[in-house]
Protein backbone atom coordinates (compact mmCIF):
# COMPACT_ATOMS: atom_id res chain seq x y z
CA UNK A 1 0.00 0.00 0.00
CA UNK A 2 2.76 2.37 0.96
CA UNK A 3 4.67 1.59 -2.22
CA UNK A 4 1.63 2.43 -4.32
CA UNK A 5 1.20 5.83 -2.73
CA UNK A 6 4.89 6.45 -3.34
CA UNK A 7 4.38 5.62 -7.01
CA UNK A 8 1.38 7.91 -7.15
CA UNK A 9 3.43 10.69 -5.63
CA UNK A 10 6.13 10.19 -8.26
CA UNK A 11 3.55 10.27 -11.05
CA UNK A 12 2.13 13.51 -9.66
CA UNK A 13 5.60 15.04 -9.48
CA UNK A 14 6.24 14.24 -13.14
CA UNK A 15 2.87 15.62 -14.18
CA UNK A 16 3.52 18.84 -12.27
CA UNK A 17 6.82 19.45 -14.11
CA UNK A 18 5.77 21.01 -17.43
CA UNK A 19 8.83 19.78 -19.33
CA UNK A 20 8.46 16.32 -17.82
CA UNK A 21 4.83 16.24 -18.92
CA UNK A 22 5.80 17.37 -22.41
CA UNK A 23 8.42 14.62 -22.52
CA UNK A 24 5.86 12.05 -21.42
CA UNK A 25 3.43 13.19 -24.12
CA UNK A 26 6.10 12.97 -26.83
CA UNK A 27 7.24 9.52 -25.71
CA UNK A 28 3.65 8.22 -25.56
CA UNK A 29 2.99 9.67 -29.02
CA UNK A 30 6.13 8.01 -30.38
CA UNK A 31 5.38 4.60 -28.89
CA UNK A 32 1.72 4.83 -29.88
CA UNK A 33 2.50 5.79 -33.46
CA UNK A 34 5.03 2.97 -33.67
CA UNK A 35 2.55 0.38 -32.39
CA UNK A 36 -0.32 1.53 -34.60
CA UNK A 37 1.91 2.58 -37.51
CA UNK A 38 0.27 0.39 -40.18
CA UNK A 39 -3.19 1.81 -39.48
CA UNK A 40 -1.97 5.38 -38.95
CA UNK A 41 0.01 5.62 -42.17
CA UNK A 42 -2.25 6.93 -44.94
CA UNK A 43 -0.30 5.09 -47.66
CA UNK A 44 1.68 1.90 -48.03
CA UNK A 45 5.20 3.17 -47.23
CA UNK A 46 6.81 1.07 -49.97
CA UNK A 47 4.16 1.61 -52.65
CA UNK A 48 5.73 3.23 -55.72
CA UNK A 49 3.73 5.87 -57.60
CA UNK A 50 5.86 7.34 -60.39
CA UNK A 51 3.18 9.81 -61.43
CA UNK A 52 3.30 11.53 -58.02
CA UNK A 53 7.08 11.52 -57.59
CA UNK A 54 8.92 14.37 -55.84
CA UNK A 55 5.82 16.34 -54.97
CA UNK A 56 5.80 18.89 -52.16
CA UNK A 57 3.23 18.70 -49.38
CA UNK A 58 -0.31 18.26 -50.73
CA UNK A 59 -3.69 17.40 -49.23
CA UNK A 60 -3.09 13.68 -49.71
CA UNK A 61 0.70 13.57 -49.27
CA UNK A 62 1.20 15.68 -46.13
CA UNK A 63 4.99 15.73 -46.34
CA UNK A 64 5.30 15.19 -50.08
CA UNK A 65 6.78 12.18 -51.85
CA UNK A 66 10.24 10.88 -52.67
CA UNK A 67 11.98 10.04 -55.95
CA UNK A 68 9.82 6.91 -56.34
CA UNK A 69 6.57 8.64 -55.41
CA UNK A 70 6.42 6.95 -52.00
CA UNK A 71 4.51 8.89 -49.34
CA UNK A 72 7.03 10.58 -47.01
CA UNK A 73 4.62 10.94 -44.08
CA UNK A 74 3.86 7.20 -44.10
CA UNK A 75 7.55 6.38 -44.29
CA UNK A 76 8.20 8.68 -41.34
CA UNK A 77 5.52 6.94 -39.23
CA UNK A 78 6.84 3.48 -40.10
CA UNK A 79 10.39 4.70 -39.48
CA UNK A 80 9.52 5.15 -35.81
CA UNK A 81 8.80 1.46 -35.63
CA UNK A 82 12.28 0.57 -36.90
CA UNK A 83 13.84 3.07 -34.50
CA UNK A 84 12.16 1.53 -31.46
CA UNK A 85 12.69 -2.02 -32.70
CA UNK A 86 16.41 -1.34 -32.61
CA UNK A 87 16.59 0.86 -29.53
CA UNK A 88 14.46 -0.97 -26.98
CA UNK A 89 15.84 -4.53 -27.21
CA UNK A 90 19.44 -3.40 -27.57
CA UNK A 91 19.29 -1.01 -24.61
CA UNK A 92 17.58 -3.71 -22.53
CA UNK A 93 20.26 -6.25 -23.46
CA UNK A 94 23.06 -3.75 -22.76
CA UNK A 95 21.50 -2.95 -19.39
CA UNK A 96 21.19 -6.64 -18.49
CA UNK A 97 24.76 -7.41 -19.50
CA UNK A 98 26.15 -4.29 -17.84
CA UNK A 99 24.28 -5.05 -14.60
CA UNK A 100 25.50 -8.64 -14.53
CA UNK A 101 29.16 -7.82 -15.21
CA UNK A 102 29.14 -4.68 -13.08
CA UNK A 103 27.63 -6.39 -10.03
CA UNK A 104 30.04 -9.32 -10.34
CA UNK A 105 32.96 -6.90 -10.68
CA UNK A 106 31.84 -4.91 -7.67
CA UNK A 107 31.15 -7.88 -5.44
CA UNK A 108 33.51 -10.58 -6.69
CA UNK A 109 37.26 -11.04 -6.14
CA UNK A 110 39.74 -8.30 -6.99
CA UNK A 111 41.30 -10.06 -10.03
CA UNK A 112 37.87 -10.52 -11.63
CA UNK A 113 37.10 -6.86 -10.99
CA UNK A 114 40.36 -5.84 -12.68
CA UNK A 115 39.69 -8.11 -15.67
CA UNK A 116 36.14 -6.84 -16.15
CA UNK A 117 37.23 -3.22 -15.78
CA UNK A 118 39.94 -3.71 -18.41
CA UNK A 119 37.32 -5.18 -20.74
CA UNK A 120 35.03 -2.18 -20.10
CA UNK A 121 37.85 0.32 -20.68
CA UNK A 122 38.81 -1.45 -23.88
CA UNK A 123 35.29 -1.50 -25.29
CA UNK A 124 34.92 2.19 -24.46
CA UNK A 125 38.18 2.98 -26.22
CA UNK A 126 36.70 2.61 -29.71
CA UNK A 127 34.97 5.68 -31.11
CA UNK A 128 31.38 4.34 -31.36
CA UNK A 129 30.86 4.97 -35.04
CA UNK A 130 34.28 3.52 -35.92
CA UNK A 131 33.45 0.32 -34.03
CA UNK A 132 30.05 0.22 -35.73
CA UNK A 133 31.68 0.59 -39.12
CA UNK A 134 34.21 -2.16 -38.46
CA UNK A 135 31.34 -4.48 -37.45
CA UNK A 136 29.54 -3.53 -40.66
CA UNK A 137 32.71 -4.28 -42.63
CA UNK A 138 32.93 -7.70 -41.00
CA UNK A 139 29.35 -8.97 -40.89
CA UNK A 140 27.60 -6.65 -43.33
CA UNK A 141 24.99 -3.95 -42.73
CA UNK A 142 21.82 -4.95 -40.88
CA UNK A 143 19.73 -3.90 -37.91
CA UNK A 144 21.31 -6.78 -35.98
CA UNK A 145 24.73 -5.23 -36.50
CA UNK A 146 23.48 -1.90 -35.14
CA UNK A 147 22.05 -3.65 -32.10
CA UNK A 148 25.29 -5.52 -31.48
CA UNK A 149 27.23 -2.24 -31.53
CA UNK A 150 24.82 -0.66 -29.06
CA UNK A 151 25.15 -3.60 -26.66
CA UNK A 152 28.95 -3.65 -26.88
CA UNK A 153 29.37 0.11 -26.40
CA UNK A 154 26.61 0.75 -23.82
CA UNK A 155 27.04 -2.25 -21.51
CA UNK A 156 30.35 -0.89 -20.13
CA UNK A 157 28.70 2.43 -19.19
CA UNK A 158 25.97 0.71 -17.16
CA UNK A 159 28.47 -1.83 -15.88
CA UNK A 160 30.70 0.85 -14.40
CA UNK A 161 27.81 2.47 -12.57
CA UNK A 162 26.48 -0.89 -11.35
CA UNK A 163 29.96 -1.74 -10.08
CA UNK A 164 30.37 1.48 -8.10
CA UNK A 165 26.92 1.15 -6.56
CA UNK A 166 27.48 -2.51 -5.71
CA UNK A 167 30.75 -1.60 -3.98
CA UNK A 168 28.97 1.00 -1.88
CA UNK A 169 26.25 -1.46 -0.88
CA UNK A 170 28.69 -4.31 -0.30
CA UNK A 171 29.83 -3.00 3.06
CA UNK A 172 26.36 -2.13 4.35
CA UNK A 173 25.02 -3.98 7.36
CA UNK A 174 22.18 -5.87 5.71
CA UNK A 175 24.59 -7.47 3.26
CA UNK A 176 26.99 -8.42 6.07
CA UNK A 177 24.03 -9.98 7.88
CA UNK A 178 23.11 -12.00 4.79
CA UNK A 179 26.71 -13.15 4.41
CA UNK A 180 26.78 -14.20 8.07
CA UNK A 181 23.71 -16.33 7.44
CA UNK A 182 25.58 -18.04 4.62
CA UNK A 183 23.99 -16.44 1.55
CA UNK A 184 25.97 -16.99 -1.63
CA UNK A 185 26.88 -14.47 -4.31
CA UNK A 186 23.97 -15.10 -6.73
CA UNK A 187 21.43 -14.65 -3.94
CA UNK A 188 23.07 -11.51 -2.58
CA UNK A 189 23.41 -9.95 -6.02
CA UNK A 190 19.97 -10.80 -7.38
CA UNK A 191 17.79 -10.46 -4.30
CA UNK A 192 19.57 -7.80 -2.28
CA UNK A 193 21.71 -5.65 -4.52
CA UNK A 194 19.83 -5.65 -7.83
CA UNK A 195 16.57 -4.11 -6.50
CA UNK A 196 18.58 -1.32 -4.91
CA UNK A 197 20.42 -0.24 -8.04
CA UNK A 198 17.94 -1.10 -10.79
CA UNK A 199 15.90 2.14 -10.60
CA UNK A 200 18.81 4.51 -11.20
CA UNK A 201 20.13 2.43 -14.07
CA UNK A 202 16.76 2.11 -15.80
CA UNK A 203 16.40 5.91 -15.75
CA UNK A 204 19.93 6.30 -17.14
CA UNK A 205 19.30 3.70 -19.83
CA UNK A 206 16.04 5.31 -20.90
CA UNK A 207 17.92 8.56 -21.44
CA UNK A 208 20.24 6.72 -23.84
CA UNK A 209 17.40 5.62 -26.13
CA UNK A 210 17.65 8.77 -28.31
CA UNK A 211 21.40 8.23 -28.76
CA UNK A 212 20.70 4.72 -30.02
CA UNK A 213 17.99 6.00 -32.35
CA UNK A 214 20.43 8.60 -33.67
CA UNK A 215 23.07 5.91 -34.22
CA UNK A 216 20.63 3.74 -36.17
CA UNK A 217 19.55 6.76 -38.21
CA UNK A 218 23.17 7.73 -38.78
CA UNK A 219 24.20 4.30 -39.99
CA UNK A 220 21.10 4.02 -42.18
CA UNK A 221 21.95 7.46 -43.53
CA UNK A 222 25.36 6.12 -44.53
CA UNK A 223 23.67 3.09 -46.13
CA UNK A 224 25.13 0.87 -43.40
CA UNK A 225 21.93 0.27 -41.42
CA UNK A 226 18.52 -0.87 -42.67
CA UNK A 227 18.28 -2.26 -46.15
CA UNK A 228 15.96 -0.56 -48.65
CA UNK A 229 13.00 -0.39 -49.05
CA UNK A 230 12.53 -0.57 -45.25
CA UNK A 231 11.61 2.95 -44.12
CA UNK A 232 13.83 4.42 -41.41
CA UNK A 233 14.44 8.02 -40.37
CA UNK A 234 18.02 7.55 -41.48
CA UNK A 235 17.06 6.31 -44.94
CA UNK A 236 14.70 9.28 -45.32
CA UNK A 237 17.70 11.51 -44.62
CA UNK A 238 19.79 9.50 -47.07
CA UNK A 239 17.23 10.00 -49.85
CA UNK A 240 16.86 13.63 -48.79
CA UNK A 241 20.63 14.15 -49.05
CA UNK A 242 20.66 12.74 -52.58
CA UNK A 243 17.76 14.99 -53.54
CA UNK A 244 18.87 18.03 -51.53
CA UNK A 245 18.72 20.28 -54.58
CA UNK A 246 15.16 19.25 -55.51
CA UNK A 247 13.25 18.97 -52.21
CA UNK A 248 13.91 19.78 -48.54
CA UNK A 249 10.94 17.73 -47.32
CA UNK A 250 12.69 14.39 -46.98
CA UNK A 251 15.37 15.89 -44.73
CA UNK A 252 12.72 17.61 -42.63
CA UNK A 253 10.71 14.38 -42.32
CA UNK A 254 13.81 12.46 -41.26
CA UNK A 255 15.20 15.04 -38.85
CA UNK A 256 12.02 16.17 -37.10
CA UNK A 257 11.20 12.85 -35.39
CA UNK A 258 14.84 12.35 -34.31
CA UNK A 259 14.94 15.77 -32.66
CA UNK A 260 11.48 15.35 -31.09
CA UNK A 261 12.35 11.90 -29.74
CA UNK A 262 15.57 13.18 -28.20
CA UNK A 263 13.79 16.09 -26.56
CA UNK A 264 10.99 13.83 -25.31
CA UNK A 265 13.26 11.25 -23.71
CA UNK A 266 15.58 13.94 -22.28
CA UNK A 267 12.74 15.88 -20.64
CA UNK A 268 11.10 12.72 -19.30
CA UNK A 269 14.40 11.31 -18.11
CA UNK A 270 15.33 14.50 -16.27
CA UNK A 271 11.92 14.60 -14.60
CA UNK A 272 12.29 10.94 -13.59
CA UNK A 273 15.77 11.59 -12.23
CA UNK A 274 14.52 14.48 -10.14
CA UNK A 275 11.81 12.25 -8.75
CA UNK A 276 14.23 9.41 -8.09
CA UNK A 277 16.74 11.71 -6.40
CA UNK A 278 15.03 14.04 -3.92
CA UNK A 279 18.30 15.90 -3.33
CA UNK A 280 18.20 17.21 -6.89
CA UNK A 281 14.51 17.99 -6.50
CA UNK A 282 15.24 20.51 -3.81
CA UNK A 283 18.09 22.32 -5.49
CA UNK A 284 16.20 22.87 -8.70
CA UNK B 1 53.96 12.58 -11.16
CA UNK B 2 56.48 10.48 -13.08
CA UNK B 3 55.05 7.31 -11.56
CA UNK B 4 51.53 8.39 -12.46
CA UNK B 5 52.58 9.23 -16.03
CA UNK B 6 54.17 5.81 -16.55
CA UNK B 7 51.18 4.04 -15.04
CA UNK B 8 48.66 5.99 -17.12
CA UNK B 9 50.55 5.54 -20.39
CA UNK B 10 50.99 1.84 -19.58
CA UNK B 11 47.24 1.51 -19.16
CA UNK B 12 46.70 3.27 -22.50
CA UNK B 13 49.11 0.87 -24.23
CA UNK B 14 47.43 -2.14 -22.61
CA UNK B 15 44.00 -0.94 -23.75
CA UNK B 16 45.21 -0.54 -27.32
CA UNK B 17 46.73 -4.05 -27.29
CA UNK B 18 43.55 -5.63 -25.89
CA UNK B 19 41.33 -3.63 -28.27
CA UNK B 20 43.28 -4.66 -31.35
CA UNK B 21 43.49 -8.29 -30.24
CA UNK B 22 39.70 -8.32 -29.80
CA UNK B 23 39.28 -6.91 -33.30
CA UNK B 24 41.66 -9.46 -34.84
CA UNK B 25 39.94 -12.34 -33.03
CA UNK B 26 36.63 -11.04 -34.36
CA UNK B 27 37.89 -10.93 -37.93
CA UNK B 28 38.95 -14.54 -37.42
CA UNK B 29 35.64 -15.68 -35.92
CA UNK B 30 33.36 -14.15 -38.51
CA UNK B 31 31.93 -16.77 -40.88
CA UNK B 32 33.25 -16.52 -44.43
CA UNK B 33 36.69 -15.08 -44.99
CA UNK B 34 37.78 -11.58 -45.93
CA UNK B 35 39.62 -12.77 -49.03
CA UNK B 36 36.42 -14.13 -50.54
CA UNK B 37 34.39 -11.04 -49.63
CA UNK B 38 37.05 -8.74 -51.04
CA UNK B 39 37.32 -10.50 -54.38
CA UNK B 40 33.60 -10.98 -54.88
CA UNK B 41 31.64 -14.02 -56.06
CA UNK B 42 33.40 -14.47 -59.39
CA UNK B 43 36.87 -15.14 -57.98
CA UNK B 44 38.32 -18.62 -58.36
CA UNK B 45 39.43 -20.56 -55.27
CA UNK B 46 43.05 -20.13 -56.44
CA UNK B 47 42.71 -16.34 -56.52
CA UNK B 48 41.18 -16.38 -53.05
CA UNK B 49 43.99 -18.57 -51.74
CA UNK B 50 46.63 -16.27 -53.23
CA UNK B 51 45.06 -13.20 -51.60
CA UNK B 52 44.73 -15.05 -48.30
CA UNK B 53 48.47 -15.78 -48.34
CA UNK B 54 49.29 -12.19 -49.30
CA UNK B 55 47.22 -10.87 -46.40
CA UNK B 56 48.71 -13.44 -44.03
CA UNK B 57 45.30 -14.98 -43.33
CA UNK B 58 46.62 -18.53 -43.92
CA UNK B 59 48.72 -18.39 -40.74
CA UNK B 60 47.33 -19.44 -37.34
CA UNK B 61 45.54 -16.74 -35.34
CA UNK B 62 48.28 -16.41 -32.71
CA UNK B 63 50.92 -15.83 -35.41
CA UNK B 64 48.66 -13.28 -37.11
CA UNK B 65 48.22 -11.35 -33.87
CA UNK B 66 51.95 -11.51 -33.08
CA UNK B 67 52.90 -10.34 -36.58
CA UNK B 68 50.32 -7.55 -36.38
CA UNK B 69 51.87 -6.06 -33.25
CA UNK B 70 55.46 -6.54 -34.49
CA UNK B 71 54.56 -4.64 -37.65
CA UNK B 72 52.67 -2.03 -35.66
CA UNK B 73 55.81 -1.27 -33.63
CA UNK B 74 57.60 -0.56 -36.91
CA UNK B 75 54.73 1.70 -38.00
CA UNK B 76 53.59 -0.84 -40.59
CA UNK B 77 49.82 -1.25 -40.84
CA UNK B 78 49.97 -3.72 -43.72
CA UNK B 79 49.48 -3.28 -47.43
CA UNK B 80 46.44 -2.11 -49.31
CA UNK B 81 46.10 -5.08 -51.65
CA UNK B 82 44.08 -3.15 -54.23
CA UNK B 83 46.32 -0.12 -54.67
CA UNK B 84 49.52 -1.83 -53.55
CA UNK B 85 50.41 1.02 -51.19
CA UNK B 86 51.11 0.84 -47.47
CA UNK B 87 47.93 1.32 -45.41
CA UNK B 88 49.81 3.65 -43.06
CA UNK B 89 50.56 6.04 -45.94
CA UNK B 90 46.92 6.07 -47.02
CA UNK B 91 45.60 6.65 -43.49
CA UNK B 92 48.12 9.37 -42.64
CA UNK B 93 47.32 11.16 -45.90
CA UNK B 94 43.71 11.49 -44.75
CA UNK B 95 44.28 12.06 -41.03
CA UNK B 96 45.24 15.78 -41.23
CA UNK B 97 41.89 16.60 -42.85
CA UNK B 98 40.02 14.98 -39.96
CA UNK B 99 42.23 16.61 -37.32
CA UNK B 100 41.75 19.99 -38.98
CA UNK B 101 37.97 19.43 -38.92
CA UNK B 102 38.00 18.37 -35.27
CA UNK B 103 40.05 21.44 -34.34
CA UNK B 104 37.65 23.70 -36.24
CA UNK B 105 34.73 21.96 -34.53
CA UNK B 106 35.93 22.30 -30.95
CA UNK B 107 37.90 25.55 -30.69
CA UNK B 108 34.97 27.92 -31.20
CA UNK B 109 32.59 26.09 -28.82
CA UNK B 110 35.27 26.07 -26.10
CA UNK B 111 35.80 29.83 -26.44
CA UNK B 112 32.13 30.73 -26.78
CA UNK B 113 30.98 28.16 -24.21
CA UNK B 114 33.49 29.39 -21.63
CA UNK B 115 32.43 33.00 -22.09
CA UNK B 116 28.74 32.08 -21.83
CA UNK B 117 29.43 29.82 -18.84
CA UNK B 118 31.35 32.44 -16.89
CA UNK B 119 28.73 35.05 -17.69
CA UNK B 120 25.90 32.71 -16.62
CA UNK B 121 27.69 31.93 -13.36
CA UNK B 122 28.14 35.60 -12.47
CA UNK B 123 24.69 36.62 -13.73
CA UNK B 124 22.53 33.76 -12.51
CA UNK B 125 18.96 33.68 -13.80
CA UNK B 126 19.71 36.46 -16.27
CA UNK B 127 18.30 36.22 -19.78
CA UNK B 128 21.57 34.85 -21.20
CA UNK B 129 21.81 32.29 -18.38
CA UNK B 130 18.32 30.98 -19.15
CA UNK B 131 18.90 31.04 -22.89
CA UNK B 132 22.09 28.94 -22.63
CA UNK B 133 20.19 26.54 -20.36
CA UNK B 134 17.49 26.01 -22.96
CA UNK B 135 20.04 26.02 -25.79
CA UNK B 136 22.12 23.33 -24.12
CA UNK B 137 19.18 20.91 -24.15
CA UNK B 138 17.59 21.93 -27.42
CA UNK B 139 20.70 21.82 -29.59
CA UNK B 140 22.04 18.58 -28.14
CA UNK B 141 18.79 17.04 -29.39
CA UNK B 142 20.01 17.22 -32.97
CA UNK B 143 22.85 14.81 -33.80
CA UNK B 144 25.80 16.29 -35.70
CA UNK B 145 24.83 14.68 -38.99
CA UNK B 146 21.33 16.13 -38.82
CA UNK B 147 22.78 19.60 -38.12
CA UNK B 148 25.20 19.04 -41.01
CA UNK B 149 22.34 18.23 -43.38
CA UNK B 150 20.44 21.36 -42.39
CA UNK B 151 23.58 23.49 -42.58
CA UNK B 152 24.20 22.14 -46.07
CA UNK B 153 20.57 22.67 -47.06
CA UNK B 154 20.31 26.22 -45.75
CA UNK B 155 23.75 27.81 -46.15
CA UNK B 156 25.15 25.95 -49.15
CA UNK B 157 22.16 24.93 -51.28
CA UNK B 158 19.54 27.61 -50.57
CA UNK B 159 21.56 30.71 -49.67
CA UNK B 160 24.77 29.60 -51.43
CA UNK B 161 26.93 31.50 -48.93
CA UNK B 162 29.46 28.75 -48.42
CA UNK B 163 30.81 25.88 -50.51
CA UNK B 164 28.92 22.58 -50.26
CA UNK B 165 31.53 19.93 -50.93
CA UNK B 166 35.25 19.32 -50.66
CA UNK B 167 38.08 20.70 -48.52
CA UNK B 168 39.26 23.62 -50.65
CA UNK B 169 42.62 24.50 -52.15
CA UNK B 170 45.23 22.90 -49.86
CA UNK B 171 47.70 25.77 -50.43
CA UNK B 172 45.36 28.58 -49.43
CA UNK B 173 44.65 28.87 -45.72
CA UNK B 174 41.71 31.22 -46.28
CA UNK B 175 40.13 28.85 -48.75
CA UNK B 176 40.53 25.86 -46.43
CA UNK B 177 38.95 27.87 -43.63
CA UNK B 178 36.00 28.70 -45.88
CA UNK B 179 35.44 25.01 -46.56
CA UNK B 180 35.80 24.21 -42.85
CA UNK B 181 33.18 26.75 -41.77
CA UNK B 182 30.02 24.67 -42.29
CA UNK B 183 31.35 21.28 -41.12
CA UNK B 184 33.05 22.87 -38.10
CA UNK B 185 29.89 24.77 -37.23
CA UNK B 186 27.74 21.62 -37.54
CA UNK B 187 29.83 19.47 -35.23
CA UNK B 188 30.57 22.25 -32.76
CA UNK B 189 27.04 23.57 -32.31
CA UNK B 190 25.93 20.98 -29.76
CA UNK B 191 29.10 21.56 -27.71
CA UNK B 192 28.49 25.27 -27.02
CA UNK B 193 25.60 24.80 -24.59
CA UNK B 194 27.18 21.73 -23.07
CA UNK B 195 30.48 23.48 -22.32
CA UNK B 196 28.64 26.57 -21.08
CA UNK B 197 26.63 24.51 -18.58
CA UNK B 198 29.74 22.71 -17.41
CA UNK B 199 31.78 25.87 -16.94
CA UNK B 200 28.82 27.48 -15.16
CA UNK B 201 28.47 24.60 -12.70
CA UNK B 202 32.17 24.39 -11.96
CA UNK B 203 32.50 28.18 -11.63
CA UNK B 204 29.65 28.25 -9.12
CA UNK B 205 31.41 25.56 -7.13
CA UNK B 206 34.73 27.41 -7.18
CA UNK B 207 33.10 30.75 -6.31
CA UNK B 208 31.85 29.22 -3.08
CA UNK B 209 35.34 28.27 -1.91
CA UNK B 210 37.23 30.04 0.90
CA UNK B 211 40.02 31.56 -1.21
CA UNK B 212 37.43 33.44 -3.27
CA UNK B 213 35.84 34.71 -0.09
CA UNK B 214 39.27 35.88 1.04
CA UNK B 215 39.82 37.63 -2.30
CA UNK B 216 36.48 39.40 -1.85
CA UNK B 217 37.44 40.40 1.67
CA UNK B 218 40.59 41.98 0.25
CA UNK B 219 38.37 44.10 -1.94
CA UNK B 220 39.39 42.74 -5.33
CA UNK B 221 37.03 43.60 -8.15
CA UNK B 222 34.39 41.03 -9.11
CA UNK B 223 35.82 41.00 -12.62
CA UNK B 224 39.27 40.14 -11.29
CA UNK B 225 37.83 37.43 -9.01
CA UNK B 226 35.85 35.79 -11.80
CA UNK B 227 38.39 35.93 -14.58
CA UNK B 228 41.64 36.05 -12.62
CA UNK B 229 41.00 33.46 -9.91
CA UNK B 230 37.83 31.41 -10.35
CA UNK B 231 38.19 30.74 -14.07
CA UNK B 232 41.59 29.09 -13.59
CA UNK B 233 39.99 26.34 -11.52
CA UNK B 234 36.60 26.46 -13.17
CA UNK B 235 38.04 25.58 -16.56
CA UNK B 236 39.60 22.29 -15.39
CA UNK B 237 36.61 20.05 -16.22
CA UNK B 238 36.88 21.11 -19.87
CA UNK B 239 40.22 19.28 -20.13
CA UNK B 240 38.70 15.96 -19.09
CA UNK B 241 35.73 16.60 -21.32
CA UNK B 242 37.96 17.21 -24.33
CA UNK B 243 39.75 13.91 -23.75
CA UNK B 244 36.56 11.89 -23.58
CA UNK B 245 34.96 14.08 -26.21
CA UNK B 246 37.54 13.01 -28.80
CA UNK B 247 35.54 9.82 -29.36
CA UNK B 248 32.36 11.77 -30.03
CA UNK B 249 34.21 14.23 -32.24
CA UNK B 250 35.72 11.41 -34.31
CA UNK B 251 32.31 9.78 -34.66
CA UNK B 252 30.67 13.06 -35.65
CA UNK B 253 33.48 13.71 -38.15
CA UNK B 254 32.63 10.49 -40.01
CA UNK B 255 29.11 11.71 -40.77
CA UNK B 256 30.07 15.30 -41.44
CA UNK B 257 32.80 14.25 -43.86
CA UNK B 258 30.25 12.20 -45.77
CA UNK B 259 27.67 15.01 -45.86
CA UNK B 260 30.18 17.61 -47.10
CA UNK B 261 32.13 15.10 -49.21
CA UNK B 262 35.30 16.12 -47.38
CA UNK B 263 38.38 13.91 -47.45
CA UNK B 264 39.32 12.42 -44.08
CA UNK B 265 39.44 9.25 -41.99
CA UNK B 266 35.65 8.87 -41.89
CA UNK B 267 35.23 9.10 -45.63
CA UNK B 268 38.18 6.75 -46.06
CA UNK B 269 36.52 4.10 -43.85
CA UNK B 270 33.15 4.37 -45.60
CA UNK B 271 34.71 4.25 -49.07
CA UNK B 272 36.85 1.28 -48.01
CA UNK B 273 33.83 -0.61 -46.68
CA UNK B 274 32.00 0.00 -49.95
CA UNK B 275 34.96 -1.28 -51.96
CA UNK B 276 35.50 -4.09 -49.40
CA UNK B 277 39.03 -2.95 -48.73
CA UNK B 278 39.55 -4.66 -45.35
CA UNK B 279 43.16 -3.70 -44.56
CA UNK B 280 42.37 0.00 -44.97
CA UNK B 281 39.26 -0.25 -42.76
CA UNK B 282 41.32 -1.97 -40.06
CA UNK B 283 44.13 0.57 -40.34
CA UNK B 284 41.82 3.56 -40.12
CA UNK B 285 39.91 2.10 -37.15
CA UNK B 286 43.22 1.36 -35.44
CA UNK B 287 44.57 4.88 -35.93
CA UNK B 288 41.35 6.56 -34.77
CA UNK B 289 41.14 4.29 -31.72
CA UNK B 290 44.75 5.10 -30.82
CA UNK B 291 43.99 8.77 -31.21
CA UNK B 292 41.04 8.44 -28.82
CA UNK B 293 42.93 6.39 -26.22
CA UNK B 294 45.86 8.79 -26.38
CA UNK B 295 43.71 11.88 -26.01
CA UNK B 296 41.97 10.49 -22.90
CA UNK B 297 45.40 9.64 -21.46
CA UNK B 298 46.73 13.14 -22.20
CA UNK B 299 43.64 14.70 -20.63
CA UNK B 300 44.15 12.60 -17.49
CA UNK B 301 47.82 13.56 -17.35
CA UNK B 302 47.04 17.25 -17.81
CA UNK B 303 44.46 17.01 -15.04
CA UNK B 304 46.93 15.29 -12.75
CA UNK B 305 49.57 17.92 -13.48
CA UNK B 306 47.12 20.68 -12.59
CA UNK B 307 45.36 18.94 -9.71
CA UNK B 308 47.47 16.84 -7.31
CA UNK B 309 44.40 15.08 -5.88
CA UNK B 310 43.87 13.19 -9.15
CA UNK B 311 47.34 11.60 -9.09
CA UNK B 312 46.53 9.43 -6.12
CA UNK B 313 43.28 8.12 -7.63
CA UNK B 314 44.65 5.68 -10.22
Amino acid sequence: MKQQSELLKSAKLILRDPLGLLGLVIVIALVGSAIFAPSLAPFNPTAIDMKARLSGPTASHWLGTDQLGRDTFSRMILGGRVALQVALPSIAAALGLGLLLGMVAGYGPRWLDNAIMLLFDTLRSFPTVMLALSFVALVGPSLGTVMLVVIVTSAPIYGRIARTQTMTLKSSEFITAEEAMGARMPRILLIHILPNILGTLVVLASMDIPAVIALEAGLSFLGMGVKPPTPSWGSLLKDGYALIRSTPWLIIAGALPIVMTTLGFTFLGEALRDVADPKLRRTR
Amino acid sequence: MLFYTIKRLGLAALIIVVAMTLLLVMVHMVPGDPARTMLGPRATPEMQEALRIRMGLDKPLITQIGLFFLNLLRGDLGMDVFENRPVATIVFEQLPYTLELIAAAIIWPVVLGTILGVYSASHRNSLIDRLTGVLSIAVVAAPAFVVSLFALLIFAVQLQWLPAIGAGDPDSFADRLRYLALPGFSIGLSWVGYIARMVRASMLEVLGEPHIRTARAFGLSEWRIHYGYALKLGILPIITMLGVGMGFLLSAAVFTEMVFARPGIGKLVIDSITSRNYPVVMGAVLVSTMLFVLSTAIADLANAALDPRVRKAL
